[in-house]
């Protein structure tokens, strides 16, 4: 919904391998609660997004990410007392019980929101700017067509549904007894009257889709096409993910970057850690090097 | 300043107040006023894992973070009960499921341990053992001088000896240690109380005793009723010695003493001193002091001779 083809090496990599670089990334940061380590997997997500051109639409994730993160990251230790380092004592507080805000709670809180905030990042933002989900798509004709037209369908409506709202809200501004600043009435009239036009459009395309014969066994299939050979960037991008995950898996098997959130906090930080985060910065970015090819 | 702009202060100050009142404030709050002890035993006692007798605390603490800060410790429902304790564990063994028990000033809580604040003086016993007959034994005589001294919750409660015979040598014995203690202490026959807040030291032959309280009843009715391993025949002449799955492992006669706890919903504890026969309740009154109570769940005494309750394979029945 958000991408656009840019030059950058993450463009020039196919759909899929893209698509396995963002997941790779969000493994990562699934992987690790160590503090270095997510902060090296949050810099490699920055990087990507800068290097990719989607440094603004990273911004933008990032003001709806933040107060979602600030909420976890406040929860926490609303949820938990295992911590030894007493900062707030509540009382007794209903169905809650005995709660006692510790320091250990507070800054779990932070890692957990953290993380929350680098998946949205990474799966939502540079997932959503880098990959082409046609492409990516038709990549699934091949396993389910009606579900990788429904998937795109569906992909494709929801910017023909804000369109839709905008008219309205357009036409709405229209009307002589219009008020500046929609009030909440107004805006679910709005909602309303798109809703009801989603389904519309979909009979529309359902029956649109029977006349062009997408029912018939021979458009399952899927039209042939000819398998494109896999570029530098591909195989970098590829490469690099599964480095990534190795990166990840590797650590937790060697017992790397580890993280005691309780009764006290515990974070490793000898010299494997930043060895760690140096390896993960240069293994999410070292594919951006190379910028040959990149205009389509 | 509007007269309305003073709301939102007055509502922040009031929901202030609330809260200091509720016990909320800044910080860990306040140290206790007297060492906080901490015993890991398994077995029913058995076995020592760690004895603290002044154990690290900071500020309000509860029992679990007394714990937390003294040993390694696993936890699972979200930290609120013990997983493991340096390393043992809870779950199965030989097919019996065992976990760990905590006693805060012998009585069984019936709260996860985050959730029990600690007082000064406070006894923490965490005991890891066999829970195949009962998980419910609700009082136990091994933190003597607890719960007489400190109480329950950092309030000291009334403590009334109801003896047989309130003029015999065993009550005055009885009697004698507590006001040694400092505990202000009253005296009476023995009688069905309703006195929920009250904590009773019985002490008589158990022939005596028998059918005269609820709690005496309890005992009679086996360690499910009451969390005491040991049983008197009909006769009241002879104690049974059971092992923790409720087998008896012998039978003591004559001269035998016991000291056992026990406790029903919504009362406090009661104590027994009691014998198959005054020599007996004798010897047990003779026993009720720290040394010979720690760690224990229940005491019987035999020829002057400690025996543990229930009987566990590591201490046998006449360990000590």
């Amino acid at each position: 919904m958000f991408y656009v083809r840019r030059a950058s090496p993450l463009h020039a990599a196919r759909a899929s391998v893209a698509a396995a670089y963002a997941v790779a990334l969000v493994t990562a940061v699934l992987a690790f609660e160590n503090p270095i380590a997510l902060a090296a997997v949050g810099v490699a997500i920055l990087g990507a997004a800068l290097l990719a051109g989607a440094g603004r639409i990273l911004l933008r994730a990032a003001l709806y990410g933040v107060p979602f993160a600030i909420v976890i990251a406040l929860i926490n230790p609303l949820v938990t007392d295992e911590g030894l380092t007493v900062l707030l004592r509540l009382g007794d507080i209903g169905p809650l019980g005995k709660l006692d805000v510790t320091l250990e709670g507070l800054t779990f809180g932070a890692i957990l929101g953290l993380r929350a905030l680098l998946v949205v990042l990474a799966s939502g933002a540079l997932l959503g700017a880098t990959v082409d989900a046609d492409e990516l798509l038709r990549g699934f004709r091949r396993i389910s067509v009606r579900s990788a037209l429904t998937a795109a369908l569906a992909v494709r409506l929801v910017p023909v549904l804000g369109r839709d709202a905008r008219r309205l809200a357009d036409a709405r501004r229209c009307r002589p007894d219009a008020t500046p600043k929609p009030g909440a009435a107004e805006r679910l009239q709005i909602v309303r009257a798109v809703a009801t036009g989603a389904l519309d459009r979909a009979l529309d395309v359902a029956a649109t889709l029977e006349v062009r014969g997408y029912a018939t066994a021979a458009a399952a299939g899927g039209p042939r096409r000819l398998r494109e050979p896999w570029s530098r960037h591909d195989h970098a991008f590829a490469a690099s993910a599964a480095g990534l995950v190795a990166l990840a898996g590797g650590a937790r098997l060697l017992g790397l970057a580890g993280y005691d959130a309780y009764p006290r906090t515990v974070v490793a930080a000898g010299p494997g850690e930043w060895l760690l985060a140096a390896a993960l910065v240069l293994v999410a970015l070292l594919p951006f090097a190379d910028r040959r090819g990149i205009e389509r | 300043m509007s007269p309305r702009a003073g709301h939102p202060l007055r509502l922040i100050a009031a929901i202030c107040a609330a809260l200091a009142l509720g016990g909320c404030g800044i910080g860990a709050g306040a140290d206790p006023d007297a060492p906080i002890g901490l015993s890991v035993t398994r077995d029913f006692g058995a076995r020592d894992a760690l004895d603290i007798p002044d154990a690290k605390v900071s500020g309000a603490d509860t029992v679990m973070r007394v714990l937390r800060r003294n040993a390694t410790v696993k936890t699972r429902f979200g930290g609120e009960f013990v997983q493991s304790i340096n390393g043992i564990a809870g779950g199965r063994r030989d097919g019996r499921p065992v976990d760990w028990f905590i006693y805060v000033n012998g009585s069984l809580t019936d709260q996860g341990a985050g959730a029990i604040d600690v007082h000064g003086g406070d006894r923490l016993w965490w005991d890891h053992h066999d829970w195949g007959l009962t998980p419910d034994i609700r009082a136990v005589v091994g933190s003597y001088p607890e719960p007489f001294v400190h109480g329950e919750g950092g309030k000291r409660l009334p403590v009334r000896v109801e003896c047989v015979d309130p003029k015999g040598a065993s009550c005055k014995v009885v009697a004698d240690k507590l006001i040694a203690l400092g505990i202000p202490i009253g005296r009476s026959n023995i009688s069905r109380s309703a006195a929920d807040e009250t904590l009773r030291i019985l002490v008589g032959p158990w022939t005596a005793m028998r059918g005269r309280d609820a709690e005496a009843d309890a005992v009679d009715r086996g360690p499910k009723a009451s969390g005491v391993f040991a049983r008197f025949d009909k006769a009241g002449t002879a104690l049974s010695v059971l092992d923790e799955r409720g087998a008896t492992v012998r039978t003591l006669g004559a001269r035998t003493g016991l000291i056992a706890a026990t406790r029903a919903e919504q009362r406090q504890p009661v104590w027994f001193v009691t014998g198959t026969d005054d020599a007996g309740v004798a010897s047990a009154a003779r026993a009720l002091d720290e040394g010979a109570l720690s760690d224990r769940f229940a005491l019987a005494i035999s020829d002057d001779l400690p025996v543990a309750l229930p009987a566990t394979g590591d201490r046998g029945a006449g360990g000590g």
